[in-house]
């Protein structure tokens, strides 16, 4: 398995080196967190925290939460609640209609699925990019700009989820399994329910976080459809911020940690499956 | 009968799963597809207002210096994101793999944990780690160096597009890392143990074992790197304020798209910009998988 | 049927937990935003992007007397950032949708209003208006001009915004020079040229003269005014290229130029500059009326210390002045309520209440002249060594110059900015180029300046300017 046998020394450099980079990582986050701690009055005159020293030279007494309790003062709490539900409702459908659809172009035989199949193959390739302007024009004459369903719509059906659950499908379900439910007479809908998805439930994980960081973290779409500032996810939202409260670091750091802190935890609860969903398509494929 | 019974609702459950994709793909799809080949030929300001150019919109684009600098930062930073991250990702995935390492899923976790924070939150991040004399990377260099004139450098002027590389390097080698790790579970242990009696050196075992394993996913990865770095928005859009920067050095393509599109109103020549991308992407995608056949025919 | 749902509930088990968080996520989010679900409000809507403003407003609003009548609605008072404004309202105007009924836009976001055809500028032409009820002669006139496109007038003007030279008294009246002394540039670096020595050897001059850096696009366009540079012509055609730009903009670089710039790049807006304008990096900062009050809540540490006199001129006998910024208050077109939007914004702009509050305030002086005899503006200014700098800048008032409202002036003059720091690499890198080889190359890249801003302009069809 693995590549060389260390020796004692170089297994000491690889720790230091894995160490020390590891500290590299992390420190734009506790210097995010501890700023986020720092009143207004502070936050230039301590001494941010260089590695090594400086963090017990802070007092800890003028830490406060005075930027996160201003931060709720302004529009960010709907924002915070906006975020949740675009990405949710977006990673549950997308999922459900994904794994539906990938599944079908797996297992079941019928006309056009060659065609159907190569289609989605084929839109693989055209990058999102192209489609803003066409899809701006669409939205709007669908009467969705502004429209927290022309948000979500479109996010509903990406292709490259039907490709990963095709695979995932292809890999984790065998045939005979189908078969024998079905002269058990199982139907078709429970086969789905009670037999794909339990073996695929990997991608189920992983897509599902897949979509739910793709949409928490999107910032194009509703930059560009929603108008209503009580309809905006906080990614427009801290944009926005950094606009009105520019001098204001202290908010600004609270804000983008009240951002990624129900990431990181939803991560934490799936990351075996995520990261196992995630390079199942890649490395088998 | 109840074979016919059981096709017909093979076939009633099939079309029930297929038709909600189906009508999200013709709808979101490929019908702004089709229509973005009709805006390209268009002048617009906003979607009322519409001039049929013809292909005036591809004629202005190629003469535009401007979107030639925007082209050209998009490849600098696809090339500094492919040949500085990947290659730190794969030693990294090496170096992780080892079974002896103590500690390694935590390692594992905490170089994957930049890819969390999205876009938009790390550019915001970025945009104050990276200030002028009050930035936390200044602040940090002079501490380090005791060199008080490093508190000067002005990252987001002077160097916007290292900056660029070096904040995706952070926010992405983890995500490569995984791929490149999984990949390595493909390594087959008795080729490995086999090449050691042979007496192959690590550098051999490297060279001649692994790397090969690991191939396919590498194409896959260069893919997929290749595709995101060409479609760079967020991070110098928010670190900019929504302009390129002096001299456009942080304009990207998708930046150019948008301006043009989305603050000035033109949804045709955004159109057209879609297109040279797409057709660049399409491109670059073609030649990539024409090497691998090549590699693998001349194997 | 009944055997699906028992499977489907048998088969919950079975689901991924990453599922199970979904739902409840999904659900939870949803039942608060149901809950909670905002109707469009029916009232009157105003966007600002200034805390001030909004403070100021506030009362103000509370106290305006609504026609019943005429069926006047509430006022809601919203805060945005400029660029949530200039995104929401050309999404807005681009997608035919409501906006605000009256909405105050910054002059760096006003030039996309005027990108398209005239018929499709989102607001009301207020010039008639305007004239029918005799405040356009009591406007100061050179702040309608940004908002004006081909003699017709699309906002209120909020503001003068005249510059002045504001340096700290306290360090040049220690070094013994009197800088009032200083009429022109030249006089000005020549005067403050002891106050460059290196007394505490850090390698860096003590005092720099002037706060300034050709990646100062605010500054580089307020300079240029000041000396009469012009980037388009009246009828909205570009003129990058003049001579007289050249030479401007080459005397402009040379302040930052070769081993010695006697100016130096401090932040305008963030904490690092505020702590050099309180340890005295510079001298002299090149000060609107609004950047008074910035200093007075981030920089207190100069409180006392600084003062105010008009620019030194780029020629002798030349203008003492210039321009920054501004703000207009326009009326969109897709309001239901134009004659109270209208009355609002004549009252907000016009009310001699809120011209003494927004100097008192935020220091900023009112476009209306006949407000200019309030004793508001004639009070010491503490912050300013007691100079009744109110009167200073409505002195100044009617000489700022004419700005351009063309769609392309930003794009201009970030054209400008790169041709400034273009220019500056390239003196820095000659072994010794003379002023004459200097003008040279600033005329070379002045023209590929207008090169592009004409090839940008000339993609446009709607607004018939041929560059």
């Amino acid at each position: 398995m693995s590549v060389a046998r260390p020796s004692k020394i170089s297994r000491s450099v690889t720790h230091l080196a894995l160490f020390l980079l590891a500290v590299v990582v992390l420190l734009p986050y506790t210097w995010l967190l501890v700023a986020s701690l720092k009143s207004r009055e502070d936050f230039f005159s301590g001494l941010f925290f260089p590695p090594g020293e400086g963090f017990l030279g802070i007092s800890w007494d003028s830490l406060t939460l005075e930027n996160y309790s201003n931060l709720f003062d302004t529009r960010f709490g709907r924002a915070a609640i906006n975020s949740v539900f675009y990405a949710s409702t977006s990673a549950i459908f997308a999922t459900i209609i994904c794994a539906a659809t990938g599944y079908v172009l797996a297992k079941s035989k019928f006309r056009g699925r060659t065609f159907i199949t190569l289609v989605v193959l084929g839109s693989l390739i055209v990058p999102p990019t192209l489609l803003i302007a066409p899809s701006y024009e669409l939205l709007y004459n669908l009467g969705l700009l502004d429209s927290v369903w022309g948000l979500l719509l479109p996010t509903f059906g990406p292709a490259f989820g039907v490709f990963l659950f095709r695979q995932a499908v292809q890999q984790s379900v065998p045939d005979e399994l189908i078969e024998a439910a079905r002269i058990d007479g199982c139907s078709e809908f429970g086969i789905f329910i009670i037999i794909v998805l339990p073996l695929i439930r990997p991608m189920v994980g992983a897509f599902l976080l897949i979509t739910f960081l793709g949409m928490w973290n999107n910032f194009i779409s509703p930059q560009i459809v929603l108008q209503t500032a009580s309809k905006q996810p906080l990614s427009v939202a801290i944009s926005q911020l950094r606009g009105v409260y520019r001098t204001d670091y202290g908010l600004l750091m609270a804000a983008t940690v009240v951002s990624i802190a129900p990431v990181a935890v939803l991560f934490l609860v799936l990351q075996k499956q995520f990261i196992s969903g995630l390079t199942s398509g890649a490395v088998k494929g | 009968m109840m074979f016919r019974r059981l096709r017909e609702n093979q076939i009633v459950f099939t079309w029930a799963a297929l038709t909600p994709f189906i009508v999200l793909f013709l709808v979101f799809m490929l019908y702004p597809l089709i229509q973005s080949a009709f805006l390209a030929v268009n002048q617009t300001y906003g979607p009322e207002t519409r001039l049929y150019v013809g292909p005036k919109n591809f004629r202005l684009l190629i003469q535009d210096p401007v979107f030639w600098i925007a082209i050209k930062n998009t490849l600098l930073y696809t090339l500094g994101s492919l040949f500085i991250q990947l290659p730190l990702a794969f030693v990294l995935a090496l170096v992780l793999n080892s079974r002896r390492l103590r500690g390694r899923s935590i390692y594992r976790l905490i170089f994957f944990s930049p890819q969390l924070m999205g876009l938009v939150f790390v550019s915001i991040l970025g945009a104050l780690a990276f200030e002028k004399r009050a930035g936390f990377v200044n602040r940090s260099l002079a501490w380090i160096t005791n060199n008080p004139s490093l508190l000067e450098i002005d990252w987001l002027q002077t160097y916007i597009m290292p900056t660029l590389i070096l904040i995706s390097l952070w926010l992405y080698v983890g995500f490569n890392m995984i791929y490149f790790l999984a990949a390595l579970q493909n390594v087959d242990d008795s080729l490995l143990e086999a090449a050691e009696i042979d007496g192959a050196g690590p550098f051999n075992r490297l060279r001649h074992v692994v790397i090969p394993s690991v191939r396919p996913v590498a194409t896959f990865v260069v893919l997929l790197s290749m595709i995101g770095s060409l479609q760079l928005f967020e991070l110098p859009y928010i670190l900019l304020d929504g302009n390129g920067g002096p001299n456009n050095d942080g304009l990207t393509i998708v930046m150019y798209l948008y301006q043009n599109g989305f603050e000035l109103g033109d949804l045709g020549y955004a159109s057209a910009v879609g297109w040279v991308l797409a057709l660049m992407l399409i491109g670059l995608a073609l030649v990539q998988i024409r090497m691998v056949r090549k590699e693998e025919a001349m194997r | 049927m009944k055997n699906a749902t028992s499977l489907a509930i048998l088969s919950l088990r079975h689901l991924s937990i990453g599922m199970w968080i979904m739902v409840v996520l999904f659900l939870i989010s949803g039942m608060v935003l149901l809950s909670s679900n905002q109707r469009p409000s029916e009232n009157l809507q105003m966007w600002v992007f200034s805390p001030e403003h909004q403070a100021m407003y506030a009362p103000m609003i509370e106290n305006l007397q609504l026609n019943s009548e005429r069926n006047d609605r509430d006022i809601d008072l919203s805060l945005l950032s400029i660029a949530a404004i200039k995104s929401k309202m050309m999404s807005g105007f681009f997608g035919g949708l409501p906006t605000a009924d009256l909405i105050e836009v910054e002059r760096a976001t006003v030039g996309q209003i005027f990108m398209g055809p005239s018929e499709a500028i989102g607001f009301h032409d207020l010039t008639d208006r305007l004239h029918e009820e005799g405040l356009y002669d009591q406007i100061n006139a050179p702040s309608l001009s940004p908002w004006s496109v081909g003699g017709r007038t699309y906002g209120l003007p909020h503001d003068v915004h005249p510059v002045m030279l504001a340096y700290r008294a306290d360090l040049t009246e220690a070094a013994g020079i009197d800088l009032t002394q200083a009429t022109t540039w030249d006089k000005f670096f020549e005067l403050l040229r002891p106050m460059m020595d290196d007394n505490d050897s850090d390698g860096r001059p003590d005092h720099y003269p002037l706060s300034m850096w050709v990646t100062q696009l605010d500054n580089i366009e307020l300079l240029m005014l000041q000396g009469g540079g012009q980037l388009f012509d009246k009828d909205g055609k570009p003129t990058l290229d003049t001579d007289q730009n050249a030479e401007l903009l080459a005397e402009i670089v040379s302040w930052c130029a070769g081993a010695n710039p006697v100016v130096t790049d401090i932040n305008e807006f963030s904490a690092a500059g505020h702590q050099s304008r309180v340890d005295g990096d510079a001298i002299a900062y090149l000060c609107p009326d609004w950047m008074c009050s910035i200093w007075k809540m981030h920089v207190p540490g100069i409180a006392g210390k600084m003062k105010v006199m008009p620019l030194p001129a780029f020629t002798e006998g030349g203008r003492r002045t210039s321009v920054r910024g501004g703000t207009m208050l326009g009326i969109p077109k897709t309001t239901q309520a134009f004659e109270q939007s209208w009355e609002t914004a004549v009252e907000l702009y016009t009310s001699p209440e809120i011209a003494r509050e927004l100097y008192s305030m935020v220091d900023i002086i009112s476009p209306i002249r006949s407000l200019w005899n309030d004793p508001v503006y004639a009070e010491p200014d503490p912050f300013f060594m007691d100079q009744k700098k109110g009167l200073m800048y409505i002195e100044l008032a009617p000489q700022i110059p004419l700005r351009t409202s063309s769609p392309y002036n930003y794009n201009a003059v970030l054209e400008i900015r790169d041709a400034s720091t273009n220019l500056l690499n390239w003196y820095n890198a000659q072994e010794n180029a003379d002023d004459a080889a200097m003008i040279e190359k600033t005329k070379d890249l002045l023209r590929r300046a207008q090169r592009s801003i004409e090839r940008q302009m000339s993609r446009n069809a709607f607004t018939g300017i041929d560059p």
